[in-house]
């Protein structure tokens, strides 16, 4: 056989030995570019999501649009992969890629619990849009009344508390102590009925009983250890980059979880497909520790309502009928930002749900080819 | 706040509050379609009022002006004293729900008004505008709690009777251990028990009908004083608790897809049913109850009833849909099949209900997931069917089956297959383009059933075809080329006595059933011929000498010995197979040996034989009883 020495440790030294020398050979040279090739895409995708980039769609990190952007990417490295399977279906039925595959079908089943949570996470956020609409519509009379700012600061009160819900609760099932005989099916942190009317807080469900989007990801980062010296497998940069993913979704969206979820996820520092990807979380992990949250829900957009939230009810609160103050801008600036919420947040939902159905299929197709 | 007292001037400004109310009256009755009787009274009163009035008849001005301050003051102190009484303005009687709501026209009225005017009020009108909204807002934050505790306290539940008993079965296990279990039991468990019941409880009521007008009533009035997103949100989370709560009643849990791998087949089992159970409940009865509400409240709103419906019923449904994925995960295992099928048939009927309550653009992304979810079940039970005869196929067995019995590979195939004629339909229809060789031709004709040439009929021939080439392969390992033939005569009867003793004799046909008697009573004869041929050659003679026949004749009784020894072990279950194999072999043993005796007792003499024929019928009788120890050889006569 004759390897090139610098490949010696590569996934592809360990194929067979007893294969026909020759067409080994080819194999490897189709192989590798492969490799190379799919490590390109890699890299070039997570760069369009760095920020801040030159081109003109660059949006904010953890902004709406760039966790759509974040799935188009997801989506398309998944294509890339399930061609390079595809093509060389023997990859992943040689040792020791033969264990390695397994974790990687459990680490597919774990990200679409995640998913489930995500899309239920996505409804919570929904909620506390209306809330927002709510104070927006309040404070939007002319002339601005005390009845109005009554109103707004209820509305005010319970989008505050919805965005501060997981970082308060603590543990999964929403640890408030009401949930009684809902606490099988009901939703995480659901208020129920509440007197302060408009919007309850926690519009979504839950995965089930005791399940925790940390614990997941935790999960999913054992064994995502880089293969020592050289190259990466595919199945190796798939993984990272669906627990990368999977990551970002849940520190972006509100998800049924304890506290604890991980700031540092373990990518490679010294590859080149990863760098992007490394780049970027660590921005995510820097916004995390400068929160303070260990929770998620550190959506851009909701952030940004936080923000206008406390200042309007600081305004509420000092209100004076014919006083002087003016909060059109904030109000203005509230108001845009529901309406990207109302234009991004259900076409994020369709995405992830797509994510969910692409992952299926993944798995079927790897089960596949491991029974043949 | 304070006391609202009259500020207002006496001269000068009165005009602008009574330009005010023409604007008020005009304003209302433009939107005449929305009054109620109490609006339209209050209207025509003040219609009246301001028709007696001129603007220059300042006196009676100020008398006309202050009935209306008047009424305002009542109605704001009307307002405030239901802000903290906790019980319901509905109990309270229609009289007061009527004050309630006249109040709170009142105010409306003023804002209105005020809105209306086309120049900037002085400073003491401003207030009354200001206490005007508060008053509103305090009515609102009560007619929102009124809409919680009375959906709330008249909330009907849901609860048909049949689901207390279909909780206390036992779900029986269809693993290998059911093969022990008496045929009878397994026939009891495969009852489809629920399918009749659900129809009775089509749209129950999920509110007493009764409170219906006074929640439209809020809902109406909510609406014109733009607190339409509170009144939203406040239903939605009611109704959506509610759906919670029901969920929890109906035992159904959540499981991550995590859990739904990892589950034994027991409580996987146990889940599916449920599942079966409530996503019929929910969608065919709930759910149509549920949009039947939002229609009835929310009608006259456009699409926000839709909306409404929506937020309410998506996470349950969302969730419902998400264990139906879950399970497509999950292997193709044989024993899942009749789950799988459950599952699949009742996700496709519900699929017209699931439209009719999903209609609209806004819905159809649960729609869609249903028709999705449908097809996914569809396709795993499709290829659940199709490894069972994989699985079949490929079990092997090392060593012979002892006593030539049934094995249980027959019984569990034969078994299973006896459950399925139960889902004939949704088997044929998952099954019309898979083609498979069939094991008898086609034929049309008066005596045949078009079922035995439907798709399922096809499949399940050849999933015993592939049964009994399973069973050739095992019955090779027998060395005793008798044995070999009581293996086989034992498992086709039991197959052909499984036929046709249900449903299946409709699918297999009598073809099928003629051929595999044929079949067993070819291994009866191969059977006779390998047991007694050379045992029965014993015993016809021409012309031996004493000694030979006294030779012959102890061959005769060892060798007998030896069929007895072993073949008592041997099992015929099947009673009438065994009384036939009794009967058929006793003629021709006890025949030949009668024969024998007959011709050559004397020359051998008594002392030489061993058996009579009475002896030798009797023993015959001992075999095939698998009888762990036969009646000793040494009982039997002695000498």
């Amino acid at each position: 056989m004759a390897p090139a020495t610098e490949h010696q440790s590569s996934f592809l030294s360990r194929i067979s030995r007893r294969s026909q020398v020759v067409s080994m050979e080819v194999n490897h040279e189709q192989e590798l570019e492969e490799l190379e090739d799919f490590q390109k895409h890699v890299a070039e995708r997570f760069t369009e999501l760095l920020p801040p980039s030159d081109s003109p769609e660059s949006y904010p990190i953890l902004s709406i649009q760039w966790l759509r952007k974040l799935l188009d990417v997801f989506m398309s490295i998944e294509s890339e992969f399930h061609s390079v399977l595809t093509t060389n279906p023997s990859q992943i039925s040689k040792p020791p890629l033969d264990k390695i595959v397994p974790e990687m079908l459990d680490r597919i089943v774990k990200a679409l619990d995640i998913c489930t949570a995500v899309v239920n996470g996505v409804d919570s956020v929904r909620q506390i849009q209306r809330c927002a609409e709510i104070a927006v519509t309040a404070l939007k009379q002319t002339p601005l009344s005390d009845g109005s700012v009554r109103r707004a600061k209820r509305a005010l009160t319970s989008l505050l508390a919805a965005l501060n819900a997981d970082k308060n609760s603590g543990s999964s099932g929403g640890g408030s102590g009401r949930r009684s005989s809902t606490d099988q099916w009901s939703s995480f942190g659901r208020r129920s009925g509440g007197s302060g009317g408009g919007g309850g807080g926690g519009g979504g469900g839950c995965v089930s009983k005791n399940w925790s989007a940390a614990k997941q990801i935790q999960a999913m980062t054992a064994n995502l250890v880089a293969p020592r010296g050289g190259e990466a497998s595919p199945i190796y940069i798939m993984s990272s980059v669906m627990v990368m993913v999977m990551w970002t979704l849940v520190v972006a969206v509100p998800c049924q979880t304890s506290n604890g979820l991980m700031v540092h996820l373990p990518l490679p520092k010294n590859q080149v497909w990863a760098s992007a990807a490394v780049s970027i979380s660590e921005r995510i992990g820097e916004e995390m520790k400068r929160k303070e949250t260990r929770c998620g829900g550190l959506m851009e957009e909701m952030q940004r309502m936080e923000r206008i939230g406390l200042k309007l009810m600081e305004f509420s609160e000092g209100f004076r009928f014919n006083g002087e103050d003016d909060v059109t801008a904030e109000v203005a600036e509230m108001e845009e930002t529901c309406r990207k919420m109302e234009d991004g947040l259900e076409v994020l939902q369709r995405r992830v749900r797509e994510a969910f159905h692409r992952l299926v299929k993944s798995r079927s197709e790897i089960l596949e080819v491991i029974d043949h | 706040m304070a006391e609202f007292d009259s500020k207002l001037p006496v001269s000068g400004g009165k005009n602008h509050v009574f330009e005010a109310c023409h604007h008020v009256v005009k304003a209302l009755r433009a939107s005449d379609n929305n009054l109620d009787a109490n609006l339209r009274k209050l209207l025509s009163d003040l219609e009246m009022h301001l028709s007696t009035f001129g603007i220059a008849d300042t006196e009676v001005e100020d008398v006309g002006f202050s009935e209306i301050k008047e009424r305002f003051k009542e109605a704001v102190k009307k307002i405030r004293s239901w802000e903290t009484n906790q019980s319901t303005i509905l109990e309270a009687g229609l009289s007061e729900a009527n004050q309630f709501f006249q109040a709170l026209y009142e105010v409306q009225s003023v804002l209105v008004g005020f809105k209306a005017l086309p120049i900037k009020t002085n400073q003491k009108e401003k207030d009354v505008y200001n206490q005007a909204t508060v008053a509103l807002d305090i009515a609102m934050l009560r007619l929102e709690k009124e809409l919680r505790d009375v959906l709330h306290q008249h909330k009907q539940h849901v609860q048909p009777e049949y689901l207390a008993v279909s909780s206390r079965r036992k779900d029986i296990v269809y693993d290998e251990s059911f093969v022990s279990l008496d045929d009878e039991v397994v026939v009891e468990a495969s009852l489809h028990e629920d399918d009749e019941q659900i129809s009775d409880f089509y749209s129950s009521d999920l509110v007493d009908p009764s409170v219906l007008p006074h929640i439209k009533a809020i809902a109406n009035v909510m609406f014109a004083c733009e607190y339409d997103q509170p009144f939203c949100e406040a239903f939605i989370s009611v109704q959506r608790e509610a759906l919670d709560e029901y969920m929890v009643t109906l035992e159904m849990e959540r499981f991550s897809c995590v859990d739904v791998l990892k589950m034994e087949w027991e409580d996987l089992n146990g889940a599916m049913r449920k599942w079966t159970r409530v996503v019929k409940i929910i969608t065919q009865v709930y759910l149509a109850s549920e949009k039947q509400l939002c229609e009835q409240i929310l009608g006259d709103f456009e699409s926000i009833s839709t909306a409404c419906f929506i937020e309410i019923s998506k996470d349950t449904v969302l969730s419902l849909l998400n264990f139906g994925e879950a399970v497509a995960l999950r292997s193709c295992k044989p024993e899942m099949l009749e789950r799988f099928l459950s599952m699949y048939e009742v996700s496709a009927e519900i699929l017209v209900d699931v439209d009719n309550l999903f209609p609209d653009e806004a819905g159809s992304f649960l729609r869609i997931a249903f028709h999705d979810m449908s097809k996914k079940l569809a396709d795993h039970t499709t290829a659940t069917f199709l490894k069972f005869k994989d699985a079949i196929a490929s079990d092997e067995s090392a060593r012979p089956f002892h006593g030539g019995g049934i094995h249980h590979l027959t019984r569990y195939v034969m078994n299973y297959l006896k459950l399925l004629p139960e889902y004939t339909d949704t088997l044929n229809s998952l099954l019309q383009n898979i083609h498979v060789d069939d094991s008898i031709p086609e034929k049309t004709g008066e005596d045949v059933l078009p079922s035995t040439f439907s798709p399922m009929a096809r499949h399940l021939r050849s999933i015993v075809t592939t049964l009994e080439s399973s069973l050739e392969r095992k019955a090779q390992l027998y060395a005793d080329e008798a044995l070999k033939s009581i293996f086989l005569m034992n498992n086709f009867r039991y197959m052909v006595q499984k036929v046709k003793g249900s449903e299946l004799r409709h699918l297999f046909g009598d073809e099928w059933i003629r051929k595999h008697i044929a079949s067993y009573q070819r291994n009866v004869t191969n059977y006779e011929r390998s047991s007694w041929s050379s045992i029965l050659a014993l015993l016809t003679e021409k012309n031996e000498s004493v000694r030979t026949l006294r030779e012959r004749c102890k061959l005769f009784s060892l060798a007998f010995d030896d069929v007895y020894k072993n073949q008592t072990h041997w099992s015929v279950p099947d009673p009438e197979l065994r009384d036939d194999l009794h009967i058929s072999t006793s003629v021709k043993v006890v025949q030949s040996y009668r024969g024998f005796l007959g011709r050559n007792a004397v020359r051998i003499g008594e002392k030489h034989i061993r058996y009579t024929c009475e002896d030798i019928e009797n023993m015959l009788l001992d075999l095939f009883e698998c009888s762990p120890s036969p009646r000793s050889l040494l009982s039997s006569r002695r000498r």
